[in-house]
């Protein structure tokens, strides 16, 4: 009775559950241009997940799994028959997650393995292999890994944890009830999970999927891949910056629910890879130009972020790009000999970094 | 239209939310719960109490009302200057026995003896005022000290003059007359009471020494910084103080002729009370002679009203401290939140539908398909210019165009690499256009209608207009003059995008899309200023046909254009002309064709058109989330759109990014070419026009050759 009496009186005056206040970046995630800085950009069409591979990173681009060398998209090593949305490296292997729910594997000791779509599991998001275990977050139930912002839109929190049996094919659902679990890290016996409607980083047990530990809570965008970082510590990126006005039409379900029948998704008023690309997009009062210069520090729908965290899970550096930047809507990052590779899903590129330096 | 926008479209119809808000706004609205106590304190007694209401008992009353109010005006001046005199009901007393001494032991005429009583209370008032000025000494002790002292003083007059004073006998009429005369029917001393009343508003409101004693109260750091004399004035408020409790001492001696012990003891309470109970802040720089009249008569109400109904002294005096605490309670509360409630509901969003959009899409067969024709604009005085709102050109080929600093900049041809300051306006200026006379007609944002004469003078053409009839604001007053054009009679037509929000909140009339603009005509021959049009949804751009009697203007928040004829058959009538834009129009002006030039400051987005069908969400929207993260008209591309008087669209300019040209509030078509300038940008634009007549000004398309 309290606890509906106190959602009442929150909604009303705005507190609590329904504000619609947004973390500042301050700490290790000051704001900077470190993104945009980066002295190696490798162009490449909507570079969606990125890998570690034995030759070099990999990252698809649409259907196409390419290779990474010599600051090229190289080659393509494989051609999948629906939009990759997640890889990992896998006993020599990789695997991959489609849009369509499909998890496949090509190259190593798993060579060929598929899994069809399971019910309530059709939203790969990311994965992780372990001796021959592959876990598997699926961001929602209802919704694929591209519809993304629809799913946010419609406040869903159906998100699942799988862990699969390479060998045996055994699947079993550890966890259930997830806000769109994006980025999977192992941690010991536990897993790294992040969980992004939620803005928060969770541990949770690799057995029986229990929640361990709140990791980070109340990001100030939506966290996304994780994977491991420079001195035995993580990375992770955040795809989308949260919003004062998204949060707010977040709790304004009439507008909502009208701007997803009748507005067009592209130009919804909801985070995105990329904004400010058409005049159709939402604009927002600080987003207007004055004297020809978009301030680095408007409100924006989209903008590059991938932090570096200790093993602690403690963030300790940033890499940025800013509202006015050109490397927005980071969806992986990934170590591979001693440099960390981007990918800008936003703006169609790759940038190598060399952390530390 | 859906059941839920029908039912949104009525509710906002018919419901006019705007005015609570502007209720809110106005200055009045501070004596609204004073007098709303005194109405129901008059009303209570009146029932309770038989014949409470008569004249007789209403007679009575105004006597005593008389002295009191004046000491509530000697508290509400001190109070008004940040300070507090508890000292008044001494200062009372000491007038009263000093007045009484003059008169009957020492005989003296009543002039006399009414000039040494001021000046004895005026001498307490200064030595108050010498201490809390200048000596910086606490306001509440000071004069809690000259209380005492005072008291002390008058008892000890007390014991050796009380017999004298009971002795002497008075003969003298003035003095009969100031004790119990009347002026037609009303007491002599409630009729100085109003007398003063009126004295002080007209000091406190019109006046300079007024404004210093309020400026001083509310700020006195500021005060200080414009160059008041603020210990001067804080000392004047305990004189003025001081004299007023001695003249309504003097009133006390003419009219009970008797000098007791218990004269003016506790009036520092009630007297407190009556000031707070009217609206007078205790904080200084709030109030009026009004409120502190309206707590006088409201205290002496219940102090009278509470003897007849036969309450016990006890009684009374706790009734009157509770009614303190309340009243000081509500100031302080009233005082903190007004702003925020008049924040959350001045704004005040209404339904608007707007048709749907015509497509933009490139290379489709629409009108408004986008490509990159503004591409090949040059840049005039990249950097050098800040916020060119319009832009014109006169018969010499110079460029003149208004900056954010109240500049009318000048550019001289024929590289435009040159440019001088024509005039400094101050203000907002925006829109232009030349007179028949060459002079240049300027409306000026935050000020009004303005003419530059070309040796520069500047001379103000209008600033006011005819109050809309039973409108709540003061429309009076121009707020944001945008855009004007000239009919060939010389009559000035211009626009006034919003009556309810300064130039720089233009985002807010957007959000609240009411119709909050008018079209103005000012007459320079009869200089007179009429509203023609009004309730438009922020007109913007005017600009006079080729028939002489009509003109277009642009309707920014409604995406549209119409035109109005001033005359022939159709004078008074109003046409669309362009009912729905795919974005928000700004200025218009004509092209050398005999069609016009139209700027689309930005396009609509799919997201604000659904929110203008929810004013409830905007609502919202203005009350929770910041400014700078509302969600806005997307002003960061626009393009040129030219068409006809039918309304077609003939040409369509873009540049889409906006890297070369962001930001477009007006276009200028001279000698064959296109001048560009944005009301937020950095540059003038410059776009050859090859199919244009290469010989074309608007000065001659106006006023004919020379």
């Amino acid at each position: 009775m309290s606890f509906f009496f106190t959602r009442a009186l929150d909604s009303f005056l705005g507190r609590g559950e329904s504000a619609i206040t947004v973390p500042s970046l301050d700490g290790a995630l000051r704001p900077n241009r470190r993104l945009d800085d980066a002295s190696e950009r490798i162009p490449i069409r909507a570079p969606g997940a990125i890998a570690t591979g034995r030759d070099g990173p990999v990252v698809s681009s649409g259907r196409d799994l390419h290779l990474l060398s010599g600051g090229s998209a190289g080659k393509v090593l494989y051609r999948a028959t629906a939009d990759i949305s997640c890889l990992a490296p896998v006993a020599g292997g990789i695997a991959l997650g489609l849009d369509d729910g499909r998890i496949l594997v090509t190259g190593g000791e798993f060579d060929g393995f598929e899994l069809s779509p399971l019910d309530g599991a059709r939203c790969p998001t990311a994965m992780v292999a372990d001796d021959g275990m592959l876990y598997v977050s699926h961001g929602s139930a209802q919704n694929p890994p591209s519809a993304w912002q629809r799913d946010l839109m419609e406040r869903n929190a159906s998100g699942s944890l799988w862990r699969l049996d390479l060998r045996g094919g055994k699947h079993h659902r550890l966890a259930a009830g997830l806000a769109f679990p994006a980025g999977l890290a192992m941690s010991g016996d536990g897993l790294i999970v992040s969980e992004s409607w939620k803005h928060r980083v969770v541990l949770l047990d690799r057995t029986t999927g229990a929640m361990r530990r709140l990791i980070q809570a109340d990001l100030p965008g939506y966290p996304g891949h994780l994977g491991h970082g420079p001195n035995a510590g993580y990375v992770m990126t955040m795809f989308a910056p949260r919003n004062q006005l998204v949060e707010f039409i977040l709790r304004e379900d009439h507008y909502r629910r009208r701007m997803m029948a009748e507005v067009d998704a592209r130009y919804w008023v909801a985070p995105t890879y990329r904004s400010g690309r058409s005049f159709y997009e939402p604009l927002q009062g600080g987003g207007v130009k004055h004297l020809g210069i978009l301030k680095p520090w408007a409100p924006t729908l989209s903008f590059g972020m991938v932090v570096l965290l200790d093993q602690h899970c403690l963030p300790y550096d940033s890499f940025q790009s800013r509202a006015d930047g050109m490397t927005h809507g980071i969806t992986g990052a990934v170590m591979q000999d001693d440099a960390l590779y981007v990918a800008s899903r936003g703006d169609d590129v790759v940038v190598r970094l060399v952390p530390g330096s | 239209m859906s059941i839920a926008d029908t039912i949104a479209y009525w509710r906002y119809r018919l419901v006019p939310d705007h005015i609570v808000g502007e209720i809110l706004a106005k200055r009045w609205i501070d004596n609204a719960i004073p007098f709303t106590i005194l109405i129901v304190v008059l009303v209570g007694f009146g029932v309770a109490v038989p014949d409470f209401l008569s004249i007789g008992s209403m007679t009575a009353l105004t006597r005593q009302l008389g002295e009191f109010g004046l000491v509530v005006i000697a508290m509400t001046i001190v109070m008004l200057a940040g300070g507090i005199d508890l000292s008044v009901g001494s200062v009372l007393a000491l007038a009263n026995i000093t007045a009484l001494a003059m008169m009957n032991i020492f005989g003296l005429p009543v002039g006399a003896a009414f000039v040494i009583t001021l000046a004895v209370g005026a001498a307490v008032g200064l030595v108050n005022g010498l201490l809390i000025g200048y000596l910086r000494l606490r306001a509440f002790l000071t004069t809690l000290v000259t209380l005492i002292i005072v008291r002390s003083i008058v008892d000890m007059l007390l014991l050796k003059y009380a017999v004298q004073i009971s002795a002497g006998f008075v003969d003298s009429d003035l003095w009969e007359f100031i004790g119990d005369g009347k002026i037609a029917q009303v007491p002599f001393s409630f009729a100085l009471f109003i007398g003063i009343a009126i004295v002080v508003h007209l000091v406190l409101s019109r006046t300079r020494p007024g404004w210093h004693l309020m400026a001083v109260g509310g700020s006195r750091r500021s005060a200080h910084n414009v160059g008041i004399h603020v210990r001067r004035t804080v000392c004047l408020t305990y004189v003025v103080s001081g004299t007023l409790a001695a003249l309504a001492g003097f009133l006390f001696a003419a009219r009970l002729g008797g000098a007791g012990s218990d004269t003016g003891i506790g009036l520092e309470i009630t007297v407190l009370t009556a000031a707070v109970l009217g609206g007078n802040s205790l904080g200084g720089g709030r109030g009026s002679a009004a409120k502190a009249a309206l707590g006088a008569i409201t205290v002496m109400i219940i102090i009278n009203g509470l003897v007849r109904v036969g309450a016990g002294s006890g009684a009374n005096s706790l009734i009157l401290g509770l009614i303190l605490l309340a009243a000081v309670a509500i100031d302080v509360r009233w005082l903190k939140n007004r702003h925020k409630v008049l924040a959350k509901v001045y704004v005040s969003p209404a339904f608007r539908r707007l048709p749907d959009p015509p497509s933009t899409e490139r290379g489709s067969a629409s009108p408004y398909a986008l490509n990159d024709r503004l591409h090949d604009v040059s840049v005039i005085g990249l950097g050098e210019i800040d916020g060119p709102e319009d832009v014109i050109l006169d018969e010499n080929d110079h460029i003149y165009a208004g900056t954010r600093t109240g500049d009318i900049v000048r550019f001289f041809a024929p590289d435009y690499s040159q440019q001088e300051v024509f005039a400094h306006v101050g203000g907002r200026p925006l829109g232009m256009a030349f007179a028949r006379d060459g002079a240049l007609i300027c409306c000026i944002g935050g000020m009004g209608l303005y003419r530059i004469a070309p040796d520069r003078q500047i001379s103000k053409l209008t600033d006011e207009t005819n109050r809309t009839p039973f409108s709540v604001v003061d429309d009076a007053r121009l707020r944001l003059a945008d855009d004007l054009d000239i009919a060939p009679d010389g009559r000035i037509f211009f626009s006034e995008a919003t009556i309810r929000y300064e130039m720089h909140e233009w985002p807010v009339d957007g959000l609240e899309s009411r119709g909050n603009g008018r079209i103005i005509c000012y007459d320079p021959g009869m200089d007179t200023t009429r509203t023609i049009l009004r309730n438009l949804n922020f007109p913007n751009g005017i600009c006079m046909t080729h028939d002489g009697e009509s003109f277009l203007f642009a309707e920014t928040w409604s995406c549209s254009v119409s035109r109005y004829y001033f005359g022939g058959p159709k004078a008074g009538t109003v046409e669309t002309v362009i009912p729905a834009l795919p974005g928000y129009p700004d200025n218009i002006n004509r092209a050398s064709d005999g069609t016009y030039w139209l700027a689309l400051v930005g396009i609509r987005t799919p997201s604000l058109d659904l929110a203008l069908r929810m004013p409830g969400f905007r609502r919202r929207m203005a009350r929770r989330v910041a400014p700078d993260e509302w969600l806005f008209p997307n002003i960061n591309t626009g393009c040129i759109v030219r068409f006809d008087e039918r309304g077609r669209i003939l040409d369509v300019l873009w540049d889409f990014g906006g890297n070369n040209h962001p930001m477009i509030t007006s276009m200028r078509e001279h000698r064959g070419h296109l001048y560009i300038g944005g009301i937020l940008n950095n540059r003038i634009g410059r776009l050859p026009l090859p199919d244009a007549d290469p010989h074309w000004t608007g000065p001659q398309s106006y006023w004919g050759g020379k």
